[in-house]
């Protein structure tokens, strides 16, 4: 079995108008076996970013703690806050660092540049970034999420109606994944602030 | 599984874990196979003996086809279709037969071309030339259509395979009949389709987007005879360019209300200076 | 120079493709994609693998080409052989058993097909079955399979389950909607399965018999 699916999990992002959402499922597993329903898999880099590692949970730790001191120590040598873009690009100079024998995570990325303009992002365990205009999905459930997301995103959602959108897009989704969900957690980040709401889900 | 004809009948990439290269040649002994030899020490058996008597020797399936035609390629246009195929017959890499005919007619309305194995093609030949006499003397009126000989090739090669006993081919049937144009394919797989373009192996790669792009601007109900004619021709000089297995000598079946007409063997003008232009193709 | 070329001969190969099936109060949709692939070639843009039977049920096949062809010649076959027999079509719901039966026959060299199965029950509802290839199989309200049945299930569910909608009236939807739900996740399929395109051929089941509709996707 891959390594990717030792622990389960799965991570979406979102772009709306002005806005963007970063969303993930909670379980931590081994395996078929459930051991906790309240994994943090998405950190927040600064006010504006927040970052979804999906993969193999000790490197998911291991990771969100590297990229907090790197994050700091962008803060403390440069004295101004790290642009989305900016740090999607330092995920990925850390990640090929270990090009051979890597992190078994899949990052994903979600903020707001410093014009508020939405920002989403995510790569492969080795770092290779893809940009697209709507939606981001990784994880066990990533099949399950693309079809949910091609089939409920539209441009230009408000706050509330993204929020709506990827909750839906994520429940849905993990419900067909054996080893993603029992419950979920969505970001809103808007420039007015973070909206943050975890969600209930099927415990089974 | 390895779907390009033009590897199938390559004696030196077969998958000798399971039997020694030289075991298959034609006029090899089989006496050095591992099997063979300690069964032959267990019984007692000499290895002449052993070869002698067949009920010993596994049971002789196609396991690997020998000697191979390469791409057939087919089109649809206003009224008819239009076929395809090389003169090669190859012993792997060895161009060993030049002048094999692979498009057989079938029938008055009929022609089904072939790729993959030529003994396989040549039992198939004789198959289809049974099913027309049968079909003769029956004297009811019916003459085989096109759909008629897909349907029997289809229900044929699935049931080979079926059998895990497959007819190393795929074959293309084309046909005209009661003013209905048809093009079908069959595989060793008994995967079968009908498209207004089809091709086999190699052709599925190179020919392909060629005959697919010209429907696309021409369309099928425009396309002329002549305009066909040279889609197949572009399609045949690009085979032979890139396809290391085809020979620029080939025929050309055209298939329409009036009957069928198989060509000649003929050749293509050919003009390399393209060549020079690839690093590692030309000088 | 690559290693050895794989030659020994594989009975089975894989031709891809998407099928659906909802059940309605009166209707039962069935559809599915006509793409016919191997590996990543297209072999042909419109090669239908959704069936309709003589006992007007509706046999969706997905996986090998042919044989849902041969598994679809057996049951139009003993679809007669029933009629000569009991002079009545047989129901979709004895079809769904039979279908099972035939299936497991070929337990150890199974048909390499997952079917869906639409029609109307004895009392004209509509009805599903699912299946795997060996027949292990389930009546089901909406299903799907084959290469984009992963991305479409949870829409479905969605949809058509109201799942994850609390505050919304749980009913069976209207034929039209239903029709606007099997566009959407076809070509949201489309979208991001290779295997599922071309066009989208939906069969629609009521007491008066069986309609097609054929409609547009990507051809990319």
């Amino acid at each position: 079995m891959s390594i990717m699916e030792y622990n389960g999990g799965a991570i979406i992002a979102m772009k709306g108008k002005g806005c963007v959402a970063i969303a993930a499922d909670r379980r931590f597993g081994v395996q078929a076996l459930t051991l906790g329903t309240d994994f943090q898999k998405v950190f927040p880099a600064t006010d504006k970013i927040y970052f979804g590692l999906a993969g193999l949970a000790t490197d998911v730790q291991t990771l969100s703690e590297k990229f907090r001191m790197k994050v700091d120590m962008y803060h403390l040598r440069e004295e101004r806050e790290i642009t989305p873009k900016t740090f999607a690009h330092m995920v990925s100079s850390t990640l090929y660092e270990k090009r051979f024998g890597g992190y078994f995570c899949f990052p994903t990325i979600a903020g707001l540049d410093a014009k508020n303009e939405p920002y989403i992002c995510n790569m492969d365990g080795i770092g290779c970034i893809t940009t697209p205009n709507d939606f981001v999905v990784s994880g066990t459930a990533e099949n399950q999420l693309y079809g949910m997301c091609e089939a409920l995103w539209e441009p230009d959602l408000e706050p509330e109606d993204l929020f709506e959108t990827i909750s839906q897009a994520l429940m849905n989704g993990v419900d067909r994944d054996a080893i993603s969900g029992w419950g979920g957690i969505v970001h809103v980040i808007t420039p007015e602030g973070v909206i943050t709401r975890t969600l209930k889900g099927r415990m089974d | 599984m390895d779907h390009f004809p033009g590897n199938w009948g390559n004696p030196r990439s077969r998958d000798d874990t399971y039997l020694e290269s030289n075991d298959y040649l034609p006029g090899s002994i089989a006496q050095d196979h591992p099997r063979i030899r300690a069964e032959k020490t267990m019984s007692g058996f000499s290895c002449d003996e052993y070869i002698s008597n067949p009920s010993h020797m596994p049971r002789a399936h196609t396991q690997q086809p020998v000697v191979t035609g390469t791409s057939v390629i087919g089109i649809r246009f206003k009224g008819g279709v239009m076929l395809a195929a090389d003169n090669l017959a190859s012993y792997g890499s060895l161009a060993r037969f030049r002048d094999v005919e692979r498009l057989l007619k079938v029938g008055d309305y009929t022609v089904v071309g072939a790729s993959g194995d030529i003994s396989d093609l040549q039992y198939i030949q004789h198959m289809l030339v049974n099913l027309e006499t049968k079909e003769k003397y029956l004297d009811d009126g019916h003459s085989l259509g096109p759909k008629n000989v897909f349907e029997y090739m289809s229900r044929v090669m699935y049931g080979r395979r079926t059998k895990v006993n497959p007819l190393w081919n795929s074959l293309v049937i084309a046909g005209v009949k009661n003013n209905e144009s048809f093009l079908g394919f069959v595989d060793l797989q008994g995967t079968s389709y009908q498209s207004s373009t089809i091709a086999t192996g190699f052709g599925g790669h190179l020919a392909i987007p060629i005959l697919r792009k010209a429907v696309d601007q021409i369309g099928e109900e425009n396309m002329t005879e002549e305009q066909a004619k040279k889609i197949i021709e572009d399609c045949m000089r690009v085979l032979y360019y890139r396809d290391a297995r085809s020979l620029n000598k080939f025929q050309r079946a055209t298939i329409t209300a009036s009957g069928v007409t198989i060509t000649d063997p003929y050749s293509l003008e050919t003009d390399w200076s393209f060549a020079e232009k690839i690093r590692g193709y030309g000088a | 120079m690559g290693g050895n070329i794989e030659h020994r001969f594989s009975p089975y190969t894989d031709n891809g493709g998407t099928t659906l099936a909802i059940a309605g109060e009166d209707f039962c949709v069935v559809a599915g994609d006509t793409r016919q692939s191997e590996g990543y070639l297209i072999n042909a843009r419109y090669s239908p693998k959704v069936y309709h039977l003589k006992n007007n049920a509706v046999l969706a096949t997905g996986g090998m080409h042919a044989d849902g062809v041969a598994l679809v010649k057996r049951i139009g076959q003993n679809l007669d052989w029933y009629v000569h027999k009991h002079e009545k079509q047989m129901s979709a719901p004895a079809l769904a058993q039979m279908l099972s039966t035939i299936l497991y026959s070929k337990r150890f060299f199974p048909y390499y097909v997952w079917n869906t199965l639409g029609g109307l029950d004895e009392n004209g509802k509509g009805c599903v079955f699912s299946y795997d290839p060996v027949g292990n199989f389930e009546k089901q309200h909406w299903s799907c399979s084959g290469s984009a049945g992963h991305l479409i299930q949870p829409f479905l569910d969605n949809q058509i389950g109201h799942k994850h909608q609390s505050n919304v009236e749980h009913h069976l939807l209207p034929l039209d909607q239903v029709l606007k739900i099997v566009k959407d996740a076809f070509n949201g399929a489309t979208e991001r399965d290779i295997y599922t395109g071309d066009f989208v051929e939906i069969f629609i089941i009521t007491k008066d018999g069986v309609t097609v509709q054929k409609h547009d996707l990507k051809k990319d």
